[in-house]
C-alpha cells in the first residue's frame, strides 16, 4: 500500500512537469498549428537562466524563476516574430523545418556559451519530508503545488479574461477572430510568451532534481508531444490530463509490470487512446 | 515598421549580450584543430592524429574531456617536436564529432584516413570502436580505443590498442568489498547502454556465485529519465544492501543522492565510467556516497607522472583532470615513442609492432598511469587502483 501511494506521488510529480511543458506546446499548436520542436530548447534555456541568475548574481531561487520566465518568454516571442511570422504563408513543412533548426541552433549556442558540462541547480527547498511512511522532498511538493496553481491560473486566464478569450477565439477560427477585430499578431505573440514562460517554470522546477545541461530538453520534449497527441492537439485540458496519464502510467507501469517496459506501456496507451479517439481525448472544440 | 524592426534587433543584441555575460565558461573547447597548424617548429612536418568522439549532444562533456587530454599532450609534444629517422615532426590532432554514434564514428574514420592520412584514430566509445574495427585493417590505421569493454581486444583485430584496463578486473574486488562491508543483497541500476548491460552481465553472475542475491535488476536511460524516484522506490522495496550504479558521473551522482533521500543506507558499486571525484562535485561532499567503491580518481592517484600532469592540466583547463584525460594524454606520448622506435610515422602496422618499445621508453614524468605492457591482443596492462569512500573520504582499497 505504501509502495502504491509513494508511486502515485512520484507519478504526480513527474506528471506535473510533463503537463507544464505540454501546455506550452499545445497552446502554440492551438493558435498557429505549428508543432514547435524548439520548445525543448526553450525549456533548456529556462533551466540555464534560472541557474545562472542564482550562481552568478546571487538571486533567490523564486526570483530567478521569474527572471527566467521573462527571458524565455521574450525569446519565444522573438522566435515567433523572426521565424514563424515570416513563414506564415509558406507550406506547413517549412515551419517544422524551421522549428527543428531553432532547436539545433539553441542547443549549440548553449553549449558554446555555457559549456557541455552538467550543472547542478541548488534549491533552498532540499529538505526530505517523511509523511505517513512516504518520502517526499520539499522540492517535489513545490513542483506539484506550483504546477497545479499555474494550471488553474492559466485556465482562469483563458476562460475568465478578455485577453484570454481572444486566444481561444483565435484557436477556434483565425479568420473569424480577425473579422471581429482581434489583433491576431498580438495574440500570437502573447501565446508564444506564455508558452515560453511555462517552459521556463517547468525547467526551473525540475532542474534541482535533475541536472542542467544543453541536451536537457530532450528529456521532456518527446514525451510532451506524446501528451498533446493523447490529449488532443491544441487542447489545454487535454495537455493537463495527458501529462498526468503519462506520469502515472510510467510510475505504476514501472512498479507493477516492469521498468524496462514502461516506455512500451506508455506508447501502447497512446495507440489504444488513438484507436478509440483518433483525434485525442479532447479533440477540437478549441483551447 | 522599419523602426520597429530596429528596436527589435537592438533588443536581440541586448539579450545576446546578457546571455554571453552570464556565461562563465572557462573551459571553452579550444579547437586548435582543423587546418591551422601550430608553427612552433617552422620546418617540422606534421603527423595528423585522428579523433572521433561525442562533441555535441548529451555525451559532449565526456567527449570534451577525452579530447582535452590529447590537446594537452599535443601542445607539450609540439614544444620541441620529435624526431623519426632524423626528420622532425609535430603532432596535429584532427577532431571530428560523431555524436556518440557508431555509424558517424565510422564515417569520420573514413574521412580522417582519406583527408589527413591519419595513422592513428582515437575513439572513446565501444560502439564506434567496433564500427572502425570493421575496416581499419584494410585502411591501415590504428584504432586507439578508449573503452574498458573486453570484447574490443578479444575480436582479434591486429591494429587495435585498448588504452584503459578492462572492467572485468573490477568485478572481483568490488564484489568482495561491497559484500563484506554491507551484505549480500544487490539492486542493479546501471545506465541503459550496451556498456552498462555488459557490465551488469559480468557483475551479477559473479555476485550470485559468491552467495549474493540480486533483488532488482533494470537499467536507467539517463537521456530519457527526468526523475529517478520511481525507479529507486521500486529498487529499494526489497531492502538491498548494495546498489550497482553507473553511467556519466553527474547523473549517477544524482541517482545516488536520490537513493539516500529515499532512505537507502547501504553501499554503492560504481561502474568505472563514473568517477567518485566528479560525483562529489554534484553532492558537495563524499559523505553522501559513504561506502561507494569505484575506480581511483586520478587526482588521488600517485603514479610518477600524475602530479606534473594534474598541474599542467589545471593550468590549461582550469579544472581537475579525470582519468579519461589522463589516459588520452599518456597514450599519445606512448604512440610518439612507438613511432620513434618504428622509424615510421605513417605505417600503422609497424607502429603497432613497436608499441611495447613505446611503453618501455616512455619518460618517467609522463607516466600518468604506469602501463606495464601491451598484451598480444593490443590491450594495455596496468596495475589498477580502486578507491572507496570511508568516513567521508576517498581511501585506497587493496
Amino acid at each position: 500500500m505504501e509502495l502504491l501511494i509513494q508511486q502515485l506521488f512520484n507519478g504526480l510529480t513527474i506528471g506535473s512537469v510533463y503537463a507544464l511543458v505540454a501546455l506550452g506546446l499545445t497552446l502554440v499548436y492551438g493558435i498557429l498549428h505549428i508543432p514547435n520542436f524548439a520548445h525543448g530548447a526553450l525549456y533548456m534555456v529556462g533551466g540555464y537562466v534560472t541557474l545562472l541568475m542564482m550562481t552568478n548574481f546571487g538571486v533567490h531561487y523564486l526570483l530567478a524563476i521569474l527572471v527566467s520566465m521573462a527571458v524565455v518568454g521574450v525569446l519565444s516571442v522573438l522566435m515567433e516574430r523572426f521565424i514563424f511570422y515570416p513563414l506564415r504563408h509558406s507550406p506547413p513543412i517549412q515551419d517544422k523545418v524551421a522549428a527543428i533548426g531553432i532547436l539545433l541552433f539553441l542547443e549549440a549556442l548553449a553549449q558554446l556559451l555555457w559549456g557541455a558540462d552538467y550543472r547542478t541547480m541548488p534549491t533552498p527547498y532540499g529538505q526530505v519530508v517523511n509523511l505517513f511512511g512516504l518520502t517526499l522532498t520539499m522540492q517535489r511538493i513545490i513542483i506539484v503545488i506550483t504546477a497545479i496553481a499555474v494550471m488553474i491560473a492559466l485556465y482562469a486566464f483563458l476562460k475568465k479574461t478578455f485577453i484570454g478569450a481572444t486566444i481561444i477565439a483565435m484557436a477556434q477560427n483565425r479568420e473569424g477572430a480577425n473579422l471581429v477585430g482581434i489583433n491576431t499578431n498580438k495574440v500570437a505573440m502573447l501565446t508564444f510568451f506564455i508558452a515560453g514562460a511555462l517552459a521556463a517554470i517547468g525547467a526551473s522546477l525540475t532542474s534541482p532534481i535533475n541536472l542542467v545541461f544543453p541536451g536537457m530538453g530532450h528529456l521532456v520534449i518527446l514525451k510532451a508531444f506524446v501528451i498533446i497527441i493523447i490529449g488532443g492537439m491544441g487542447s489545454v485540458p487535454g495537455a493537463i490530463l495527458g501529462g498526468y496519464i503519462l506520469g502515472f502510467t510510467e510510475s505504476l507501469g514501472a512498479t507493477y509490470l516492469a521498468n524496462d517496459y514502461k516506455d512500451i506501456i506508455a506508447f501502447l496507451l497512446l495507440v489504444l487512446i488513438l484507436t478509440i479517439k483518433p483525434n485525442g481525448i479532447f479533440a477540437k472544440g478549441g483551447v | 515598421m522599419k523602426k520597429g524592426k530596429t528596436i527589435v534587433s537592438l533588443f536581440i543584441l541586448v539579450i545576446m549580450l546578457f546571455l554571453a555575460a552570464c556565461s562563465n565558461d572557462t573551459t571553452a573547447p579550444t579547437s586548435s584543430v582543423e587546418n591551422e597548424g601550430k608553427e612552433t617548429n617552422e620546418d617540422a612536418e606534421i603527423v595528423y592524429i585522428g579523433y572521433s568522439g561525442p562533441l555535441s549532444g548529451p555525451a559532449a562533456y565526456y567527449g570534451e574531456n577525452t579530447l582535452s587530454g590529447l590537446q594537452l599532450a599535443e601542445e607539450e609534444i609540439n614544444k620541441e617536436g620529435f624526431e623519426v629517422n632524423g626528420k622532425k615532426y609535430n603532432i596535429q590532432i584532427v577532431s571530428l564529432d560523431d555524436k556518440y554514434m557508431p555509424n558517424e564514428a565510422a564515417a569520420n574514420a573514413k574521412r580522417l584516413v582519406q583527408e589527413n592520412k591519419t595513422p592513428i584514430i582515437y575513439n572513446p566509445h565501444s560502439g564506434g570502436i567496433a564500427a572502425m574495427q570493421v575496416f581499419n585493417e584494410q585502411d591501415q590505421f590504428i584504432v586507439a580505443a578508449y573503452s574498458s569493454e573486453p570484447d574490443i581486444t578479444q575480436v582479434g583485430n591486429s591494429l587495435t590498442v585498448r588504452i584503459p584496463p578492462t572492467y572485468d578486473g573490477y568485478i572481483e574486488p568490488f564484489t568482495k568489498y561491497a559484500m563484506e562491508r554491507f551484505g549480500p543483497k544487490i539492486a542493479s541500476l546501471p545506465t541503459a547502454t550496451q556498456y552498462g548491460k555488459d557490465w551488469s552481465e559480468a557483475l551479477l553472475p559473479y555476485w550470485e556465485s559468491k552467495g549474493g542475491e540480486v533483488v532488482y535488476n533494470t537499467a536507467i536511460d539517463f537521456s530519457k529519465e527526468t526523475d529517478f524516484f520511481t525507479i529507486l522506490t521500486n529498487a529499494l522495496k526489497d531492502d538491498p544492501d548494495v546498489l550497482f550504479i553507473g553511467g556519466a558521473s553527474e547523473p549517477t551522482a544524482k541517482l545516488a543522492i536520490q537513493a539516500r533521500e529515499l532512505g537507502f543506507e547501504g553501499g554503492f558499486i560504481v561502474m568505472d565510467q563514473a568517477k567518485l571525484d566528479e560525483m562529489k562535485a554534484i553532492s558537495g561532499s563524499y559523505e553522501t556516497f559513504e561506502g561507494a567503491i569505484g575506480t581511483m580518481p586520478l587526482i588521488f592517484s600517485d603514479y610518477p607522472g600524475t602530479k606534473p600532469f594534474i598541474d599542467s592540466y589545471q593550468a590549461k583547463f582550469n579544472k581537475d583532470p579525470g582519468s579519461e584525460a589522463g589516459f588520452h594524454y599518456l597514450s599519445l606520448f606512448i604512440f610518439v615513442e612507438a613511432m620513434k622506435a618504428a622509424g615510421s610515422v605513417d605505417d600503422a602496422k609497424l607502429i603497432h609492432e613497436h608499441m611495447q618499445d613505446g611503453i618501455d621508453s616512455l619518460p618517467e614524468d609522463k607516466k600518468v598511469y604506469v602501463v606495464e605492457e601491451i598484451d598480444e591482443n593490443g590491450g594495455f596492462n596496468l596495475a589498477t587502483q580502486y578507491g572507496a569512500i570511508e568516513d567521508g573520504a576517498v581511501a585506497p582499497v587493496e
